[in-house]
Formats: C-alpha cells, structure tokens, sequence
C-alpha cells in the first residue's frame, strides 16, 4: 500500500512576538491509502497544527511533508493552494459552510473551483454525494436552516465531491453532541470502507477514537508513544495492518 | 455546440475552459449578490452614498451641459457667432461683454475687406460679420429742447396760415410750458449756486436767463417769435444741463450682415438701418430701462416682479423702495406738461383714480401711491390716461442721438446717429448682456473710433482747399503762423499716413497736433450741412468694408469643427500676412464664458468631495464586512481557492454595489433631470436669463452624463476595495480552523 501523507522528523514552531512557541517537534508519521486515523490529544498538544501541515494550509519550520508524493515546502503558494484542492478535503470543527449558498452550492463548490466538470457531471456528482449522506431533500436548504448534524454532514459532502485522496477532519463532531456526533464518525467510514477514501481527523473524544483504524496520541507537539486502550499505534509507522482493508 | 469528434480538442477544450470560467464568475456574481443581501446594513450605506453621488454627477453635469448649451445659444446667438476673429497684435484678449477692467485694448484690422475675403476662401465658414465693440456717452434733447422744438412747429404752422381755432390756445399752452421750464433752469441754478462759489457762476448767462424771465420777453415774443425761439434755442436750453445723458454700449457693424447671421434679431419698433445708411438700433432693454420715464419703467418692474416672482408690495424691501422713488419724483412727469396738457392730466385722474383734489402733484402722489390692492388699478391709469401726455422715452425714432467718444488718439470726437429702430434678440429678451446691446453702422463706429473714412478725408480736402489751407510741414508750419514755437496742445497739421495704400485712411498721426475736423467743418459753417449730408449718404458695399473692424464673428456650416476651423485660420493668417487670431465663442465671451468653466470646477470639487468622503466610508464598511468574513474566507481558501479568486470576489462585489446603485442613482439624477425639464427652472436674474438664453432652462439629460456618473461610482466603489481586499487577500487557509468559542 503505498503512503499518501509521509512526515519526516516535522517541526512547527509559531512566532508570538519574540517568543517561540514550538507547536510540533520532530514527528514522523505516514498515512497510506485507505486509513481511518485519529489524532488524539488534550488542546494545545499540536493536533491542529499537525492537520495543517498535511493539509498543505502550513509548511513546517524543520522535516518534510509528503503529500500525494509532493514535498509541500518546496511547493508555491499557488501550488499548494491547488493541490489542497485536488487532493485534500477538509472537514472543520464548525462546519464552515459558505452561509449564502444553499446545501447543493457549498457542495458544488470545490468542483466550480477546479474547473474541469461539466455542469451535468457536477450535478451527478453532488447529487450522489447529498444522498450518501442523506441530504437529498434538502438541496435549496441555507446552512441557517439546517442542524448541527446536517451541516456537518453537508461537509463532510462537500469534502468529498471533488474525490480527494485524503480527507483531513479538524474536530468534526466537537460542535455536535454525542449521538450526532457519532453518526457524522459513521458516516466517514463507511465512506472510508466504500470509497477508499483516506481519512485523518483530530479529536479528544475517547468515544470517537474507538472508530478508527489507528490513532495518533499527540502530547506537547510529540507523538506519544504510549499505547492506548484502543488499538496500539507505532510510532513510525500508524497505520493498523489488523485493520480490514477497504474493498474497492 | 461544436458537434467536433473528442479526437479534435482544441476549439472544443477551448471553449469548454470559457465556459467554466463564466461559470466561475457567475459563482462569484452569486456569491457577491448573496453577500451583499446577507449584510443588508451595510449594503444600504453604502449604497446609499453611491447613489448620492451618482445622483449629483446626473443632476450636476446635465444642468451645467444645459446652461453651457443655453449660454452657448445665448453667446452665439448674440453676439460671438461661432467664433471669433481678431488681431493678434492686440494687447488684450478679446472680451464681447468686456473683460475686468472695461472693453479690451484690441488692435484693429485696418482693411476689414481683405480679412472677409481670407476667411471666406475656407471651406467651413459662412459668414463673416465685421465688428467693434465701445461704451460712449449719448445724449438725447432735454425736456427744454424738446419743448422748444414743439414750439417752433406750432409757430410755424401759425405763420403758415394754418386755419386750425385750437392753434392759439395750443400757442398759449406751449408758451407758458417754456417759460415755466425757464423758471425751473433758474431755480436749479440758483440751488446749485448756493453750494457753490459765486465766481463759478457765469454772469453772461445769467444776464440771459434774466432777459428770458423778464415778463418784456414773452409780451413781445410774437413780435418776431423765430428770433425770440433762436434766443431760447441757442442761449437757454444748453444751460438746461439735465437733458438726457446716456451710456450706450454698441457694436459697430455692417447691420444687414448683422441681421442675417445673427437670426435672432427682430426688430421690435421702427425700422432695420437702410442698406448703406448711418443709424444706430436701439435694444430693447436698454431702451426701457434707460430711455424710459423712471417712474414709468419702475411701475413695469414692479408689476413684472409681483406676476413673474409672485413677490408682494407689503413684503418686498426693493418694491417698496421702487414705489417710494416714484413718488420722490413726481417733478419728472409735471415738468413734461404744459398748461394745457396739466390740465386734461388733472381732469383725467380727478375721474379715474377717483378724487376731488386739484392739485397735479398731489394727484399724482395718490396716482404712484401703491399697494398690492390698488397696482393693478394705479397701473392701468397711469398707462391709460397719464402716459398719452408724455414722451415716455427720452430717446424717440427717428430723432437723433448724439454719441461722444473719446477716439483712439485721445480726443472727444462726437457723431449723431439717427435711431432707427428698436430690437431685441428672440429668447434673450429680458437679458442686460444681450438688451443692452445696440447696433451702429460701421460708418459711424470708425468715425467714433477715431479713423478717417474716405469721404471725410475728402470733406476736409475740399474745406483747407476753401480756406487756403496748404499743406505744410510742422516745422515751417510753426514759422509760417507765428515765427515762434507754439504752444503745446497748438493745431498741428493732419497728414496723410506714409505708405497708406490709396485713399482708403487716414490717421491722426500726432496727439500733439489733433484737429478736429468735425469742429473745423462746423466752424466753417458746414455742420449743418455737413450732418445733413451725412445722414443720407448712402455708402457702398466697398466703403462699408474696406475699412476698420476691431474684430470679426465668423459663423460655421458645421460648428462641431471649430477647433479646426480654428487652426485653419490662424495657418490662413500665416499665409497671407494678416494678424488672425481666432478663439471660440466661449474664449470671446471673456469672464461670461469662463463662467461655464469656473461652474464646472466647481461641481468637479464638490463631486471630488463626495467621494472622497464616499470613499473612506465605503471602504471602512468593506474592512468591517472583510473582517468579519475571516473564516469565510479562510474555508475557501482551505478548500483550494486561489488568493487572486478572493480578490476577484471583492471586486466583483464592490462592482455590484458600485454598479447597481450607481445605475439607481444615474436613473434617479435622470428621472429629476426629466423632471425640471418638465417643470423648467425659472430665470429669476437678468443673468441667469442670459445663462438660460431664455426665461426658464429646460435642461436635458445626454447618454454621456448617466455614462460619466456610472463610470465614476464604478472608479469610485473599485477603488474603495482595494484596501480590504488587499486585507481579504492575506487571510490564511488557516483562519478556516480558527474555533468559534
């Protein structure tokens, strides 16, 4: 199986005034297709800061980041901004849909952005995805008008439309309670199961955590590697062989 | 759709990419569109401030295209034509309406002739109409001649045998009129005396005003009536200073060229100049205002005032006013009347205002005594009933007006021109810059401009020829007379300018040596003749052109090229030697047309003002609208919009807001423009009259000015986003994480 995200000995440091604030120090990790992996840790432990150096939003101040084969920080701004779009989907804590647009326009819009599809086929496409998720009635509907839970699934919708080879997750059901929580979880794997679509999400819910295929445990910006209750992740390398393997 | 095989994609991709960037834009439209109605507030007072300003650019450059058409009709029209020919060896620039400091110091074509030929060899021009603008003093007869003058018909008609019974009462009347106008030159005499010094006073005079008086004089005036009128004529009435003085403000010109170029002419009173024909037209305005009685003309400013402003007597300070100086001079009108006619005025007030009072003055103070009841009434009798017993006007057709002017040489050379008619300009009528205009020929103008014509040359060859006057050197000139250097100021001789071509001018060489000739024609005891003579000479077309024009308003088959014809000239002038300079009506037109220019200065610093101010709000409102779409902007940035995506999507909304209420505003400064023009905005000054060349301006709306106002607010809404744009364009993919707590 080959690696979709590889990190080498990776560390972020942010710039507050004259202080150094080292948000991620000399982590190594790879995401290969098809994984279902949570980054866990109390707040301020690097989780974000670790999405945003895979998700191509960040470079690192030390170590490389691999993604889909591509060094990111030897990569233009303009060149990272269009492999997000290509590769990436992103899934945020707060949704983050585009409030003026309705649920079938926030899904069509990474597709607007590349550029390459037909309307027919955008169509298609989105109206595939809302059923998948369930939202097929609600296409004219404002985010305003939608639930927690639906929004986030019109994400997570969203995320997919333009077939990304990994899907980065920012705390996606921290804003939602529990049980809605848990059925946005299911509902990424079973997209993960049928679409072979790689996920990497970050949470601090132990309940979440049970659904992955592997986990990442981040303290102080360092990978943990103290196992877990759940399934043990290595250090080097996260991915759980135990794991099924997705199907298609 | 090209139905091409997928083999051949290059069109086909080609268009496909098109279509994908118009869908791009059209998201980004929508986007911008949702934006805008998502925050309504802001939207609002932005566009708000747009359509404001759109409104103001609409509203302002209609207006001010309108007046600038109107004035330009009024300019035109009037007086410029479409351009303006003078020489370039002029000291001033040409000023129609006169510039800062009175009439410009233009330098004068001499031959007149060879500049309408030149200009009249380009294909673009017309007409051509020879011109000099002056101001001099004119005078008409006073109240004295004028009494004289009907006494000597009277006396002659008696002489004549005339059988008609009412003759010796008229006599009687017309007698007792003069003599009581006598008695009132004296008493003015007297009160200025009193203010002056006694020296001052000139006895001989006096000793005649005396003799006039004295009860002998009028007891035996039908002795020999013709000499006794001889004496008042020539001994009495130039004492009677009062007579008429006038400041008329002319344009010598040919008058029939005048006439037909500037087509809004007509003559209101009388008669155009005959072809040739020396004569002055009066203009209208002037006329009323400055050859009208006073009283007169302020009852027609009043009532004009009280119909036209709607102002009211009890009310207006300036109506008010005009109403107490009527009565302040009540002497004015009882000086006019003789016994006779004093008496039929008496009669017919006592019955129409109605009263019992008989005393002229006192009726006459009822008469002007007015209120916005009775104006309308007071105003009917006077018109009705007084005014057919007065000269309402201290100039009459046909009569003789008597211009002085000091010439180019420095000395006061006077003309009598016969007034031929009144006239007024269509659609300026109530205009002073147009109204007080009048037209001369050029004949006199040149006369009064201190240039010889031929025939006047010719006059004083004749005369020196009868005296046995030789023509001498001013040297021997100085020992011929008196073997001794004269005097300064002493006559010198008038010779023939060197190298003047032909006998078409001459010129008073020297200030030191002036002559005037007319004093000399007069003192030969030719004036009479000599004016007699000159009034019906008729001139040719020739004599009328080769000659002085100070400037020349040169008319277009097509006004939209004058900037070329322009050229043309001047090139023209280079060619054949002549000082052409040529200016557009507006150049001509001195401060008048400057007016336009300075208005619209105006209006572009207002405009500037406004969206400055427009600017730093608008542009405050998009960085409060930016910041708070932060994450917005960061999502789609994350999910893969490039920053140049994000700066397209506020400009494309500032341009839908610039757009959209810059439209709104264009269309409401259109529909307020349509408005006025309907309504017509009325000229309540005589200059605004003249600005609207009429008595209201109905502006109208150009596609150019709804086009301007868009273009601006477009410039405007544009530039105002580039501040938060260029803040939108540094928001990080990564503020799509940042956490709402």
């Amino acid at each position: 199986m080959d690696a979709i995200v590889e990190l080498e000995s990776v560390s972020k440091d942010y710039h507050l005034g004259k202080v150094v604030v080292p948000a991620v120090r000399d982590v190594s990790l790879t995401v290969r297709r098809g994984d279902f992996l949570a980054i866990a840790g109390p707040s301020g432990s690097g989780k974000t800061t670790l999405l945003n150096l895979i998700g191509c939003v960040d470079v690192p101040s030390a170590g490389t980041v691999r993604v889909a084969g591509q060094d990111t920080s030897r990569l233009s701004e303009r060149a990272l901004t269009d492999l997000r779009l290509h590769q990436i989907g992103f899934i945020f804590q707060s949704f983050n849909l585009v409030a003026v647009l309705d649920v079938f326009q926030n899904v069509e819009l990474p597709l607007l952005l590349q550029r390459g599809t037909r309307a027919r086929e955008r169509r298609t496409r989105v109206m595939d995805l809302l059923e998948k998720v369930g939202l097929q009635d609600h296409l004219r509907h404002r985010p305003t008008e939608l639930s927690g839970g639906q929004r986030q699934r019109v994400a997570v919708a969203r995320a997919l439309v333009s077939r990304p080879k990994l899907v980065l997750a920012d705390e996606p059901t921290a804003n939602l309670d529990s049980a809605t929580g848990g059925t946005i979880i299911d509902l990424m794997r079973e997209l993960n199961r049928n679409e072979g679509t790689t996920f990497l999400f970050s949470t601090h819910d132990a309940k979440v955590m049970t659904h992955a295929t592997g986990l990442v445990r981040l303290q102080d910006g360092r990978i943990d590697p103290e196992p877990g209750p759940l399934p043990p992740v290595t250090a080097a390398a996260a991915h759980l062989a135990a794991v099924a393997a997705p199907g298609a | 759709m090209s139905p091409a095989a997928p083999s051949a994609p290059g069109p086909d991709s080609r268009l496909a990419g098109l279509r994908r960037r118009a869908e791009l834009l059209l998201l980004l439209v929508r986007l911008a569109l949702r934006n805008l109605l998502a925050s309504r507030l802001k939207t609002l007072i932005v566009g708000g401030i747009i359509l404001f300003g759109a409104v103001i650019v609409v509203v302002g450059t209609a207006l001010l295209d309108s007046i600038d058409q109107s004035m330009r009709r009024s300019i035109v029209g009037s007086l410029a034509g479409d351009l303006q020919v003078y020489s370039s060896a002029s000291k001033d620039e040409l000023a129609l309406y006169g510039g800062m400091t009175g009439d410009p110091d233009l330098a004068p074509f001499p031959d007149y002739s060879q500049v309408k030929q030149a200009l009249q060899t380009l294909p673009n021009v017309r007409a051509v109409v020879p011109m000099g603008i002056a101001e001099a003093a004119a005078s008409a007869g006073n109240v004295l001649d004028r009494a004289l003058e009907r006494l000597r018909d009277t006396v002659r008609r008696q002489q004549a045998g005339d059988p008609d019974p009412e003759l010796p009462r008229r006599l009687a009347a017309e007698l007792a009129h003069v003599r009581r106008i006598v008695e009132l030159v004296q008493a003015d005499q007297q009160e200025t005396a009193a203010l002056q010094q006694e020296s001052t006073q000139d006895a001989a005079a006096q000793a005649d005003l005396a003799r006039a008086l004295a009860p002998a004089f009028w007891e035996g005036f039908h002795e020999d009536p013709l000499l006794a009128l001889e004496f008042l004529e020539n001994r009495i009435a130039p004492q009677a200073l009062e007579g008429t003085m006038l400041w008329v403000r002319y344009v010598g010109t040919d008058p029939e060229a005048f006439a037909t170029a500037f087509h809004r002419l007509e003559i209101i009173q009388g008669t155009a100049i005959p072809r040739g024909q020396r004569g002055i037209l009066l203009g209208n305005l002037y006329y009323e205002d400055w050859c009208k009685l006073k009283t007169a003309r302020r009852l027609d400013r009043i009532r004009e005032k009280m119909q036209v402003n709607q102002q009211k007597l009890a009310q207006d300070e300036e109506l008010q006013r005009w109403a107490r100086e009527s009565l302040s001079q009540i002497g004015e009108i009882t000086k006019q009347l003789d016994p006779e006619e004093s008496r039929q005025a008496v009669a017919r007030l006592q019955q129409a205002l109605p009263s019992a009072t008989p005393e002229l003055p006192a009726l006459l103070r009822q008469l002007l005594t007015v209120t916005d009841d009775n104006f309308e009434k007071h105003y009917r009798i006077f018109y009705e009933q007084l005014a057919p017993l007065l000269d309402l006007y201290s100039v009459r057709l046909g009569e003789s007006l008597t211009i002085k002017a000091f010439t180019r040489s420095g000395y006061l050379k006077s003309v009598n021109v016969r007034v031929w008619g009144i006239f007024q300009f269509r659609g300026l009528e109530k205009s002073t810059f147009a109204g007080y205009l009048s037209v001369m020929d050029l004949m006199s103008f040149r006369d009064l401009y201190g240039y010889l014509t031929a025939d006047k040359a010719e006059e004083i060859r004749e005369l020196k020829a009868a005296a046995g006057a030789r023509p001498l050197a001013r040297d021997e000139a100085e020992a011929a007379l008196f073997g001794a250097p004269p005097a300064p100021g002493e006559p010198g001789t008038l010779s023939p300018e060197a190298g003047s071509p032909g006998p078409t001018l001459l010129v008073a060489t020297s200030a030191s040596s002036v002559i005037d000739e007319e004093q000399m024609l007069q003192a030969g005891g030719g004036g009479d003749r000599r004016q007699a003579r000159l009034a019906s000479r008729v001139y040719s077309p020739a004599e009328i052109e080769q000659g002085v024009a100070l400037n020349v308003a040169v008319f277009l088959k097509d006004p939209s090229r004058t900037a070329e014809t322009i050229q043309a000239i001047t090139e023209l002038g280079r060619a054949r030697g002549l000082p052409l300079r040529a200016v557009d009506w507006q150049q001509a037109a001195g401060m008048v047309g400057q007016f336009i220019t300075l208005s619209r200065l105006v209006l572009l610093i207002a405009v500037l003002i406004i969206f400055l101010i427009a600017l730093v709000i608008i542009n405050n409102a998009m960085v409060i609208a930016t910041l708070q779409r932060v994450q917005e902007i960061g999502t789609l940035r994350a999910i893969g919009a490039q920053r140049r995506l994000i700066l397209a999507m506020l400009f494309v909304e500032a341009t839908a807001v610039g757009l959209l209420f810059g439209l709104l505003g264009a269309l409401t400064g259109a529909g307020i423009i349509r408005l006025i023009g309907w309504i017509g905005i009325p000229a309540s000054t005589d200059v605004l009259y003249f600005f609207f060349s009429g008595p209201r301006l109905h502006p109208t709306l150009a596609a150019g000015n709804v086009v301007l106002a868009c273009g601006i607010v477009l410039v405007v809404s544009i530039l105002s986003s580039f501040y938060p744009a260029w803040l939108a364009m540094r928001i990080t993919p990564r503020a799509a994480m940042q956490r709402e707590e």
